[in-house]
């Protein structure tokens, strides 16, 4: 038997070192803090009005800026956001606005945008929203180059008037309103998607701005510390800067 | 130090890259931005689940295995085994193939690199190398006259 072939104690030194060094910095990189950035919600978007769902005079206002084309959106909007609005949003506890922010890397998510705004048009934006992160993989620009095939099935599946449909699509009839709601994320500073703000209604202290998906009991914790920060200065009906139902003039920029 | 002690840490520093990658697939590690860079191109694109699992996840498996016959390997018991250096030639040529086919994607039809998973090729590439030296060596060591002859 060689000498050469002997195990060493620098093989097993080396060895342990480089498995502490990677289980340090994989466990460093797990339990890293996101950063969290705290806000003032005056100056809510009243322009660019984003697609509500829930009762706008709710006490905790949750807003998002997402891509539907992002994964990570997808990974949100289908894994945890169903426990966010049966707990929060059906519950009257909170509103939740939803924003377009599509970003450039993502060749079909102003396709998607555009379907989502005419689902809209005819009171099915939420269950288009819903169908398209759950579909995400069928269209997307890895998927596909024309994805208008697969908006259509989904608009059949949710109930839209087909023609209706396809005619507000290729007219890209809510192009401003998704520019608006993108400038809103620019205006912002939003940064990556998806992106959530949440605050409680007339607080002066306590939003957050949270970057990146999460689970639900992240996201809950970060709903009772902001409504603990708020804490007994909230004035639940008093701001009207949380945008009603009703809908401004379409295309109209966001506040600045 | 013999072929197969470093085959095995090479083996352990691929296999917290494919952790990592394999967790960040899974959504467990950090934020996931939309933003920046192109391994999320490359991580959610289609070809990032393979027979059902995340490649990253083979990853894990592939130099989890690689590390096992090393460390095995590198034991008085079977430091001069030839099945060991087989073992590792089969397995090592089989990850620098995945990783050349993968490669290839990335570069040709996803049309995205991904930094990490060009890492992980040259690892596998390396422990190629380790074992082809592992086996030649041992094959020398066991017919000198006819090795040198070759």
């Amino acid at each position: 038997m060689s000498q050469t072939r002997r195990p060493k104690r620098g093989f097993w030194a080396a060895l342990i070192g480089i498995a502490v060094v990677g289980l340090g910095l994989l466990a460093y990189i797990a339990t890293k803090p996101k950063q969290v950035r705290e806000v003032d919600l005056v100056g809510d978007p009243a322009q660019a009005r984003g697609y509500l769902l829930g009762d706008s005079a709710a006490p905790l206002q949750i807003i998002e800026f997402a891509d539907f084309e992002c994964p990570a959106c997808a990974q949100f909007a289908t894994l945890t956001e169903p426990d966010v609005r049966k707990r929060l949003v059906e519950t009257g506890q909170a509103s939740y606005r939803f924003y377009d922010f599509p970003l450039p890397i993502h060749r079909n998510t102003w396709a998607a945008s555009n379907a989502a705004a005419c689902a809209d048009e005819q009171g099915r934006f939420w269950e288009m929203h819903d169908r398209l992160f759950d579909s995400q993989d069928q269209w997307n620009g890895e998927a596909t180059g024309r994805p208008k095939g697969v908006f259509t099935r989904l608009a059949r599946e949710v109930g839209l008037d087909e023609a209706r449909f396809e005619q507000c699509y290729d007219e890209n009839r809510y192009q401003s309103r998704i520019a608006a709601n993108r400038a809103e994320a620019d205006r912002r500073r939003i940064g990556s998607t998806p992106t959530f703000i949440i605050g409680v209604r007339g607080a002066t202290a306590g939003a957050r701005v949270l970057p990146g998906t999460m689970g639900i009991d992240e996201f809950m914790r970060n709903v009772n510390e902001i409504r603990a920060a708020a804490g007994g200065g909230a004035a639940p009906h008093a701001t009207p800067h949380a945008t009603p139902n009703a809908t401004p003039a379409r295309g109209v920029g966001p506040t600045r | 130090m013999t072929k197969r002690m470093m085959a095995a840490l090479v083996a352990l520093a691929g296999l917290f890259i494919a952790l990592y990658l394999t967790l960040y697939k899974l959504g467990v590690i950090g934020q996931i931005t939309c933003s920046i860079g192109s391994c999320e191109t490359v991580q959610t694109s289609r070809w990032a689940t393979f027979l059902g699992l995340p490649v990253a996840a083979w990853g894990v498996g592939y130099y989890l295995a690689v590390l096992a016959v090393t460390i095995a390997g590198s034991t008085d018991r079977w430091a001069d085994s030839r099945g060991v250096s087989l073992v590792l030639l089969a397995l090592t040529g089989w990850g620098a193939l995945f990783s050349a086919w993968l490669t290839y994607l990335e570069l040709f039809v996803i049309d995205a690199i991904c930094q990490w998973c060009v890492v992980s090729a040259l690892l596998s590439l390396v422990l190629l190398v380790l074992a082809v030296l592992d086996y030649r060596e041992l094959r020398l060591e066991a017919d000198p006259v006819g090795g040198e002859a070759a």
